[in-house]
Order: C-alpha cells, then sequence, then structure tokens
C-alpha cells in the first residue's frame, strides 16, 4: 500500500479504536452520573444508543480488517475528484492513490454516523442543558486530522445542524425533552434566547477547530510530503549511483580483453619470440608493457570497485575465517615489503572464527591497505597489521611509519583517483582506486574506515566490520 | 624424435590467437585454432590434437565450460583425456569460481572442472610455454 493511503488507514483504525473509549466513556459517565451525581437520567434510550454504537462499531472493525486484506491483491483504481476532495493533501497536483480514497470515504461516513450518535446522546442527556456539548469539537479535530480542510468545515456544520435539529425539536416540543438535573440550567431548552447563544457559541467553537485543526494538519501533511520528496530524490540519487556502477563495470570489462591481449603481444616480443629486436626497440616495448599493464590495473580496480558497489545482492557472501586471509595477503606481500626495505608486523591470530563475508572484498581490502601502507613507507620504516574479534564483528588496524596524508587531503582520500599530491610525488604507481575500494567493501559489509595521519610520521586505518559470526573459533 | 605435437587454440580474440601461434611455433609446437566452441569441437575431432588451449568467455557467454564438458563426455577414451589448459581472467575477482583456492593464495585445477591446468589471463607467454610442456611430459627444449 502506498504510503499516503498506509497512513491514511491507520489513522481510520484509530478512529474505530477511539470509538471503543467512547463507548466505555459513555457507560462509566452514565454510571458515575447515577450513582455518584444521583442524576435522573433516561438511561433506557441511552444505554439503547451506546449498545447501537457498540454494535455499529463492531460492523466497523470487521469491514475494515477486510478493506486492508483485500486492498494488497486487489488492482488500483483510479482515484478520483472526491477523493482529493476528501483528503488532506495540500499539493493541488497529487493524484492520491486509490486505497487512500477507500480510506477517505471510510472515514467521511465514519465521522458523520458518530456526530449523528453523539446527537442521539445529547438529546436524550438534556439537550442543549448538557454541557458535553462540546464534544461535537472533538469530532471536528478528529475530521481535521483525516480528512480535508472542506471536510472538516462540512463535518463542522453537520455536528451544528444536527445540535440545532435537537435544540429546535426540543423548544417546539416536536421532541420530547430528557432533563439532566434542575440545577444544570434547567428549562433553558425552552428559552429561545438561551438557545440561539448556545448553538452560536458552538457554532464559533466548531468552525474555529475546524479552522485550527485543519491549518496544523495541512502543516503536518505538508512536512509528510517533503519528506516523502526526500525520500523519492533519494531513491534516485541511488538509482544514479547504481547505473554510474555498472555502466563503470561494463567499460571496464569491454577494455579488459583488448588490453589483455596488447599485454601478452607486447611480452611475445620482450620475450625475443618473434625474433631479436635492437636494444632501443626493445626499452620502448618495455615501457608500452607496463603501461598496459598500468591499464588492466585500473580496470581490475573498477571491476573491484564496481562490484564492491552492487553489492550485497550480487555478491555471494561465503564462511571465511578473516585471520586466514589476513595471513595470506601479508604472505603474499611480504617479497614487496622486504624489497622496499620496511618490515611488516603482522599482530594476526591464528584463528579468528568463522564469518560471513565476501573473501575476494576482504583480500582486496587488506590488500590495497598492506600495500599502500608499504609503498607509501620510506625504506627502514615499519608497517602493522593488528586484526581483532570484537563482540560486533571484526576490527582490523594498518598502521605505518610512512609520509603520511596531508591534513586538508584526508577527507578527499577515499574519493575515486584521487592521490594525495605527496604520494603522486613518492610514486607513480596506484590508481587512485585502492581507499575508494576499501571503502566500498567495508560498506558492502555494513561497516566503516576511518584514516588518521600525521604527515612526515604516519598513517592508521582502522576497519571496522560488523561481520556476522558463524562459527566460534575452536580452542 | 617423436612427431611434432599439435596443439589447438580456442579462442575468439584472433590477435591473441596469433600472438599465442608465433609462440608455439617458435617452441616447435604445430598449432591449429578455432574461435567458438563448436568449431573448437570439430577442429578436435578432425586434428586430435595433443593438447588442447582454451578460452572461457567466448561470444556466447562461458562457451569454454560447455566445450569442456561436452568433450569429456564423449565415449572415445581419447577425448576424456585429452590435456586442457584453460587461459580466462575470469576467476580474477568474479564471483565465478570453478575451483577451490588452496590455502596459500594459489589456485588448484580439476576438482570442479575436468582440466589440467589454468593460466591468467593476461597470458604470459613463457608461462603458457612451461605449462604446455609439463602437460606433454617434455623437458625444456624438448618438444619434438
Amino acid at each position: 500500500m502506498p504510503p499516503v493511503a498506509e497512513e491514511l488507514a491507520a489513522r481510520v483504525g484509530w478512529l474505530i479504536r477511539l470509538r471503543w473509549l467512547a463507548v466505555v466513556g459513555v457507560v462509566c459517565f452514565l454510571e458515575i452520573s447515577r450513582r455518584v451525581f444521583s442524576l435522573q437520567l433516561a438511561l433506557q434510550p441511552l444505554y439503547l444508543t451506546i449498545t447501537a454504537l457498540a454494535a455499529y462499531n463492531l460492523i466497523l472493525t470487521v469491514i475494515f480488517r477486510r478493506l486492508r486484506h483485500g486492498q494488497r491483491d486487489r488492482a488500483v483504481r483510479t482515484p478520483g475528484r472526491i477523493t482529493r476532495l476528501l483528503l488532506a493533501e495540500p499539493s493541488a497536483d497529487f493524484a492520491p492513490p486509490a486505497e487512500a480514497f477507500t480510506a477517505a470515504l471510510f472515514a467521511s461516513v465514519q465521522i458523520a454516523i458518530d456526530l449523528l450518535f453523539l446527537a442521539l446522546l445529547l438529546h436524550f442527556s438534556g439537550g442543549i442543558e448538557n454541557p458535553f456539548i462540546l464534544f461535537f469539537v472533538f469530532h471536528v479535530i478528529v475530521a481535521s486530522i483525516l480528512l480535508s480542510r472542506l471536510a472538516t468545515f462540512l463535518c463542522a456544520t453537520l455536528g451544528l445542524i444536527l445540535v440545532s435539529a435537537v435544540a429546535f425539536s426540543e423548544l417546539y416540543g416536536i421532541l420530547p425533552h430528557y432533563p439532566l438535573h434542575d440545577a444544570l440550567q434547567a428549562g433553558a431548552h425552552g428559552d429561545p434566547t438561551v438557545v440561539a447563544v448556545e448553538l452560536f457559541v458552538l457554532a464559533s467553537t466548531l468552525y474555529l477547530s475546524a479552522y485550527l485543526g485543519s491549518a496544523i494538519a495541512g502543516h503536518l501533511w505538508k512536512l509528510a510530503e517533503k519528506a516523502r520528496l526526500f525520500e523519492a530524490a533519494y531513491q534516485r540519487a541511488s538509482e544514479s549511483e547504481r547505473a554510474k556502477s555498472q555502466y563503470m563495470r561494463k567499460v571496464a570489462h569491454e577494455l579488459r580483453g583488448p588490453v589483455g591481449t596488447i599485454q601478452t603481444e607486447l611480452k611475445v616480443v620482450l620475450q625475443g619470440l618473434a625474433g631479436n629486436i635492437p636494444a632501443s626497440l626493445r626499452e620502448l616495448v618495455a615501457r608500452a608493457e607496463q603501461r598496459a599493464g598500468e591499464v588492466a590495473q585500473v580496470t581490475l580496480d573498477l571491476l573491484m570497485l564496481s562490484r564492491a558497489r552492487e553489492a550485497p545482492l550480487e555478491v555471494e557472501m561465503m564462511e571465511v575465517d578473516p585471520a586466514e586471509l589476513a595471513a595470506e595477503v601479508v604472505r603474499r606481500l611480504s617479497g614487496a615489503a622486504e624489497r622496499a626495505g620496511v618490515t611488516l608486523l603482522p599482530s594476526i591470530p591464528r584463528r579468528l572464527g568463522t564469518f560471513r563475508a565476501d573473501p575476494d572484498g576482504i583480500r582486496e581490502l587488506l590488500g590495497n591497505l598492506l600495500g599502500n601502507a608499504i609503498r607509501y613507507t620510506p625504506r627502514g620504516g615499519r608497517v602493522e597489521v593488528r586484526l581483532a574479534k570484537r563482540e560486533d564483528g571484526v576490527h582490523l588496524e594498518v598502521e605505518d611509519t610512512g609520509i603520511g596524508i596531508p591534513r586538508k587531503e584526508l577527507p578527499r582520500v577515499f574519493d575515486e583517483f584521487y592521490r594525495a599530491s605527496n604520494a603522486r610525488e613518492v610514486s607513480a604507481e596506484g590508481t587512485g582506486l585502492g581507499l575508494a575500494i576499501v571503502k566500498a567493501v567495508a560498506e558492502q559489509h555494513g561497516g566503516r574506515v576511518t584514516i588518521d595521519s600525521d604527515p612526515g610520521r604516519g598513517t592508521l586505518v582502522v576497519v571496522d566490520l560488523p561481520l556476522e559470526l558463524v562459527r566460534a573459533k575452536r580452542i | 624424435m617423436s612427431a611434432q605435437r599439435k596443439i589447438l587454440i580456442v579462442e575468439d580474440d584472433k590477435d591473441l590467437v596469433a600472438a599465442l601461434q608465433i609462440v608455439l611455433n617458435e617452441h616447435g609446437f604445430e598449432v591449429v585454432a578455432a574461435h567458438d566452441a563448436p568449431g573448437g569441437l570439430a577442429k578436435a575431432e578432425a586434428e586430435r590434437p595433443d593438447l588442447i588451449v582454451l578460452d572461457v568467455m567466448m561470444p556466447e557467454a562461458t562457451e569454454g565450460f560447455h566445450f569442456v564438458w561436452t568433450l569429456r563426455l564423449r565415449e572415445d577414451e581419447y577425448f576424456r583425456s585429452v590435456p586442457i589448459i584453460v587461459i580466462s581472467a575470469i576467476h580474477q575477482r568474479t564471483e565465478l569460481r570453478f575451483y577451490p583456492e588452496s590455502a596459500d593464495g594459489t589456485y588448484q585445477a580439476g576438482e570442479f572442472l575436468p582440466v589440467q591446468g589454468f593460466i591468467d589471463k593476461p597470458v604470459d607467454p613463457a608461462e603458457l610455454v612451461r605449462e604446455v610442456q609439463r602437460q606433454l611430459g617434455l623437458a625444456q627444449g624438448d618438444e619434438r
């Protein structure tokens, strides 16, 4: 069910619950009046009315439940002008859903019938002499919350007509008068001036309530509409982000084949398999092969990035031990660390337990963080990798004694293709996609990444992954 | 000296076929090629190669897998046992897994797909030659 109709349906349900409260309230009032205040009320017609009200509400409860169930599978009906008139909806171009029509009509009819019951109760309990005459205001307020401004004013008018009908019928002896108590405006029902003043006070109260109530409700509906628009805009933004990612993936995929072939062809030349070539030409081909490798790396990184962003639906989660993955990545990069003269200090437990995660994504995340740390740490420095289990998942820290990241550039390091200014000076390598992948993979797993850096002293990256623990580690 | 070994390359990228052909010819192998799975099956039947180098992703998506199973399910013992080396990039960072990973991060062939070897794309010519020689039980420089 669309949100507007859902909201209205909920409020109609509320109206039904409110009516049960009214039934109980009236019964309590009658009993208290009788036993505590010794009022001589016409109990028979009053109880008859209240029984009818209870029976009516029971029927409504059944109808309401049927409507709600029925709407779930019924085809959408085109809403008409009446819906727009009845609905408390501020925007003129709003097309209310068919379900809203049913709910609004249902509410309008109910409020009209409620007014009729209230008029009957009023008639049997002293007419305009009864101070509870002001209860008509509550119906107007309920109408202002559920229905349009026009419907609210119609409700006020209907209430006024009904009270007037009771008052004038009793004044001119068309209907009998049921006195409430001698001390409570006894005989007022027969005084045309009192009747006129009472009705005037009631009319102004009802219309003022209608005005204030619908003004407040209108404001609230506008806010709700705004929230709905924001929601829709957010949906559109997510969809376009997804479309962008898919496009990125397609482009990367298309580039991958040809680039791979270029790499192989150049290697054939470099390995002298297509005949010997002069050293100068060889140097040129070697550079071309290296550049082709860079393009291949960008396509691979783009594929990884798009895959992480389009998940979790498309990625098959598996049961993995992050400690094993981390150890594997550390092993893989230990050669690079050694060549760079950087000490790799892993603090990884042998087993952490089995978690539900995407192993390729986690490997990429670890590989990028460690790769960066090694690449941007000068000879003699060290890179620490700490992995631990936390109550809500897995906690990873990668800390280096590297060149660091200028503070003002920190917020941008997770952007695609962004490379910090000092990183560009130190190394020509790097696609600028590594940290974007780290962030995408972390978010894909519902986690987050924070980075803190002291330029010239080092960088600390913290990743928290709220992974689902499948099996705790064996002891 | 045995007869020249024949290798069938099934790969839709004709430039890659040409490059691999240069490499394999240079090492003394005879090369025949096909550019899709049906063509590959026909060539396998007609030429009876000593080894097949197979790409996975061809015009009709994962034709390579289909090729392997079609070949291996045939009655003829030759088709069941001819060594196949798969060249592919699809295991890299995709959800398609056709063989398990061993603990040291390398890839092992054969468990899910009845083939003898895997080589990552982009193909390193030297690696291909090594793998072909290994599968054919040849020492380096012992192709013929």
